[in-house]
């Protein structure tokens, strides 16, 4: 008790040299929660749009679909898929798509794109693209010709506007190439541009048309892509439909996109590294600072080593000195930290002045910062233990002083 | 019965490179209740007598012996033991822990070895008390005079209840109505409570009030005088 008073007195002998050491640490603690707040609330919206946007988090496919994309595998018996999807009370909406790789060329160009035929209500409710991502026109209106509905990047490319025509070219499920005129009825940014260049959406109904070359496939769907209403029931629901859907590749959006699994998993470390980083840079920086401390009371340590106050008492009296500059910066690091995620967490962080940069790794351009609670405990355990192994070498030093020599010393 | 007693004792400084032979056999011996005064010209050995005295440093030759105890078979940590419960300290100057108020300092020993909460606060303040300083128990050294602060520092030192009290020049930095009123106390405390002290001085008004006088010249015991 005694001990601690005087270590918590000792401290502030110097207050400036205390408080430059207690606000470094405090601010490392801060800088550490901002940058781990920012990764983790990049990391999150990322992989939340990419959820959103495409992958969802079920999808379901004929097996060989997923590993070569052909237009032949398509689902075996659509209307048995919808009707186990209708039946699970965890889905919240599923759309059947009709995916083909093709080209679409315009007078200025042709690139490779995605096509994904969709029922537009049904691909409304899963995706966040028709609606969220919609720049101009409609997402593929009833009309009477082919619709299409294009990212604005690919239509940039293309040259083409709303309202323009081109013509998509692709391999039908008799392996012979078709192609047709389509419209551009809209546009959209995801906020993703590689996406929005590659990717191409029509009405399934037109695609299946195409693809058949006969009306008898009108119906078909190569996958099914399922919001659920949490996405903690992924596995779980995955694993339901694996039992009923025997034959079909059910996979949750770990399977479908590895990187995003890649990303959550990452989550957890990233915190840790910015802390043992920040924390590294501090350590000398205490340490300098307690040296200081016990080599300007050198004569005082060796009168209470003289009177009495042993070895252990002396080195623990460091050790508490050090502890106290941790004990003071980290809460409030840890408060100005919170604070700071918080707001930023709310209001986030409008990036868009980088966001051309951004959108090009598929980022969203306004961050809202996040913190696993887990980050805020280690952090503080990172100080307790950084303040603690900063103070052994000068409480070491301090210990190692001879009380005669102490005294006589100027 | 001798609380202190040295036989022969040496010692020598850098031994190797330029040695200094500090003392060259001093043999003494203090009785409880003595009143001694260590004097002698600047570099005779009182700073190195009283530090063997006191287990702060070893004799190069020679047995010391306190309370009965040979101190120079304690390793380092015993002696630093072996001093907080039988030998009380008054130094020149840093007496004190400069954080604490007069009470606590006059507690922390106590603290040391244990005692109680209670018999801490009550013989800080009993101690204060007897040193004079009533009204100054909760002031810290810096805000009080280089006299009562030594006057704590002997309160301090009589804490632990020692076999006797070491006080290497414990006025040289005071004025000389301080120095006469911690003599004073230290007189007083000599002859009612009996405590022992043994001091190093220069100043011939601290000289005049010690019941025995040795002086050391070079290393060595010149005269070894008792007073009626
Ligand atoms: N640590 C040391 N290393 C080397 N020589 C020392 C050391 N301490 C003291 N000496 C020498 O030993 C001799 C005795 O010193 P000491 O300090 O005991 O004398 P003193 O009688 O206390 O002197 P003063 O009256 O000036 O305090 C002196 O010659 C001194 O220079
Ligand atoms: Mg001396």
């Amino acid at each position: 008790m005694m001990i601690w008073i005087m270590a918590w007195r000792n401290i502030w002998r110097s207050p400036t040299r205390s408080g430059v050491v207690i606000a470094a640490i405090a601010l490392g603690v801060w800088a550490a929660l901002a940058l781990t707040g920012f990764a983790t609330g990049m990391m999150k919206s990322y992989v939340k749009s990419a959820i959103e946007q495409s992958v969802s988090h079920i999808q379901i496919h004929e097996p060989g679909f997923t590993e070569d994309y052909e237009a032949k595998y398509t689902l075996p018996d659509v209307a048995i898929v919808a009707q186990v999807l209708d039946t699970t009370v965890e889905v919240q909406a599923y759309s059947l798509r009709t995916v083909v790789s093709g080209m679409a060329a315009s007078g200025q160009g042709a690139r490779g794109v995605m096509v994904k035929g969709v029922d537009p209500e049904q691909e409304a409710a899963v995706s966040t693209i028709p609606e969220g991502a919609l720049t101009a026109g409609e997402f593929l209106p009833e009309m009477r010709g082919n619709a299409a509905f294009m990212g604005s990047a690919l239509a940039q490319k293309l040259g083409l506007k709303e309202r323009s025509k081109f013509v998509l070219t692709f391999q039908d499920e008799h392996l012979e190439i078709t192609s047709a005129a389509f419209r551009v009825m809209g546009l959209f940014d995801s906020g993703n541009t590689p996406y929005d260049e590659a990717t191409l959406y029509v009405r399934r109904s037109d695609l299946n048309r195409l693809l058949q070359g006969g009306p008898e496939g009108a119906g078909q769907a190569h996958e099914a892509a399922v919001l659920l209403k949490d996405v903690g029931a992924a596995d779980q629901v995955a694993g339901q439909l694996r039992a009923v859907l025997p034959n079909l590749d059910v996979q949750t959006y770990r399977e479908i996109a590895p990187d995003l699994e890649l990303y959550e998993s990452q989550l957890q470390n990233v915190s840790l590294i910015y802390l043992a980083v920040i924390l590294l840079a501090l350590v000398f920086g205490i340490i300098n600072t307690m040296l200081m401390a016990v080599l300007e009371r050198v004569r005082e340590l060796g009168m209470l080593m003289a009177i009495g106050m042993n070895r252990g008492r002396v080195f623990a009296m460091i050790v508490l000195e050090t502890l106290a500059l941790g004990l003071l910066a980290a809460p409030a690091g840890l408060v100005l930290g919170y604070l700071t995620v918080s707001y930023v967490g709310k209001y986030g962080i409008d990036m868009s002045g980088y966001s051309e940069g951004m959108a090009s790794y598929g980022l969203a351009q306004v961050i809202y910062f996040e913190v696993p609670l887990a980050a805020y405990w280690q952090m503080g355990a990172g100080v307790f233990v950084t303040a603690v192994l900063a103070s052994l070498y000068p409480a070491w030093k301090a210990i190692r002083l001879q009380p005669v020599e102490a005294l006589r010393a100027v | 019965m001798a609380v202190i007693s040295t036989q022969g004792v040496e010692k020598i400084y850098n031994p190797g490179k330029i040695p200094v032979k500090a003392l060259k056999g001093v043999s003494l011996e203090i009785a409880e209740g003595e009143f001694t005064a260590i004097v002698g010209p600047s570099g005779s050995g009182k700073t190195t007598l009283l530090n063997i005295i006191g287990g702060l440093d070893r004799p190069t030759a020679g047995y010391v012996e306190v309370g009965g105890v040979d101190i120079s078979g304690l390793s380092d940590n015993q002696l630093i033991d072996f001093r907080k419960d039988h030998i009380g300290f008054v130094f020149q100057a840093y007496n004190l822990i400069p954080v604490l108020t007069a009470r606590e300092n006059v507690a922390f020993v106590m603290l040391l070895q244990h005692r109680s909460a209670q018999e801490r606060n009550a013989r800080a303040e009993s101690l204060l008390a007897a040193v004079g300083l009533s009204d100054k128990m909760d002031k810290r050294p810096a805000e009080l005079s280089g006299g009562q602060q030594q006057r704590v520092a002997v309160a301090r030192a009589l804490a632990s209840k020692p076999s006797f009290i070491l006080a290497d020049e414990p006025t040289a930095n005071l004025d000389s109505a301080s120095t006469a009123n911690l003599l004073d106390i230290m007189y007083r405390l000599n002859q009612e409570e009996h405590i022992t002290f043994v001091f190093s001085t220069h100043d011939q008004r601290v000289i005049d009030r010690a019941k025995r006088v040795v002086t050391l010249v070079d290393g060595k015991i010149d005269r070894d005088e008792v007073r009626g």
